[in-house]
């Protein structure tokens, strides 16, 4: 079974050397829009705005989730070999 | 399944023989890295969200005899903690008369903060924090929130305190 990955694998250095910077630099932002949500959610959680909370966790719980399925797409470097 | 047994197992891309094939090791393992760190403070933002919904703070219960009021001067503080907590709690008698009540912990990294006699500020000494005497507001500095305050009740000549502070200030 051939998928994008083997493609992906195949692919010139070059080319996964612009992917996995890319894939890196949402990732950061991703952190970054958390670690504001966190500040955030508990800063007005302490002064008893407790209704930012639940939606600061659930975007955050989101943002998560997509740096997790972005994970996939991490290139999994030059294969010399066929085989995957 | 069967074609699984000749295949390398799963540890060995990240330490390939072919040095092409290491060439993003490090990104690959900082990128999950970075993933981790997403989960950490997703779970960090689901903490809070449970504490502030579920768990919140108790509020002082009643009121509560802390001293005389001709035992503090004009300008002069008194630390107190209520029985059951071990919250610091500091009493300001103003220059203009006015009772105040305020956590004694800075909002911002919980130092201790005094009052500054003859300014009407609350001060913390460890970054420069300045807190309004009259209503706990922050000033100036780092501080982010106000020092959470009780209401002083003065009867006679003895001063309580109890819960609902930082409202009456903020008015
Ligand atoms: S702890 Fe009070 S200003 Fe930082």
């Amino acid at each position: 079974m051939s998928n994008f990955k083997d493609a992906q694998n195949k692919a010139h250095p070059n080319k996964s050397n612009t992917l996995m910077s890319a894939l890196i630099v949402i990732l950061i932002l991703n952190v970054g829009i958390q670690i504001w949500l966190l500040y955030t959610g508990l800063n007005n959680a302490l002064e008893d705005n407790k209704d930012i909370a639940l939606p600061a966790f659930i975007a955050s719980a989101v943002l998560f989730l997509i740096s997790f399925c972005w994970l996939y797409f991490l290139p999994m470097g030059y294969k010399k070999t066929g085989k995957k | 399944m069967s074609d699984q047994s000749n295949q390398d197992p799963h540890w060995k891309e990240d330490f390939p023989v072919e040095r092409t094939e290491a060439t993003k090791v490090s990104r690959r393992d900082f990128a999950r890295f970075l993933c981790l760190v997403s989960g950490g403070l997703a779970v960090g933002s689901g903490y809070v969200a449970v504490k502030a919904n579920f768990f919140p703070p108790e509020k002082v219960q009643g009121e509560h005899f802390i001293c005389k009021a001709d035992s503090v001067p004009t300008g002069g503080t008194r630390s107190f903690v209520l029985a059951g907590s071990d919250i610091p709690y500091i009493l300001v008698k103003l220059e203009t008369g006015h009772w105040r009540a305020y956590e004694q912990k800075c909002t911002h990294l919980s130092c201790a903060v005094y009052y500054k006699p003859g300014s009407s500020q609350i001060v913390c000494p460890c970054h420069e924090g300045f807190f309004d005497a009259m209503t706990g507001e922050v000033i100036a500095g780092p501080p982010p929130r106000p020092l959470p305050a009780l209401e002083v009740v003065v009867k006679g000549e003895d001063i309580y305190v109890r819960a609902g502070g930082t409202e009456l200030a903020k008015k």
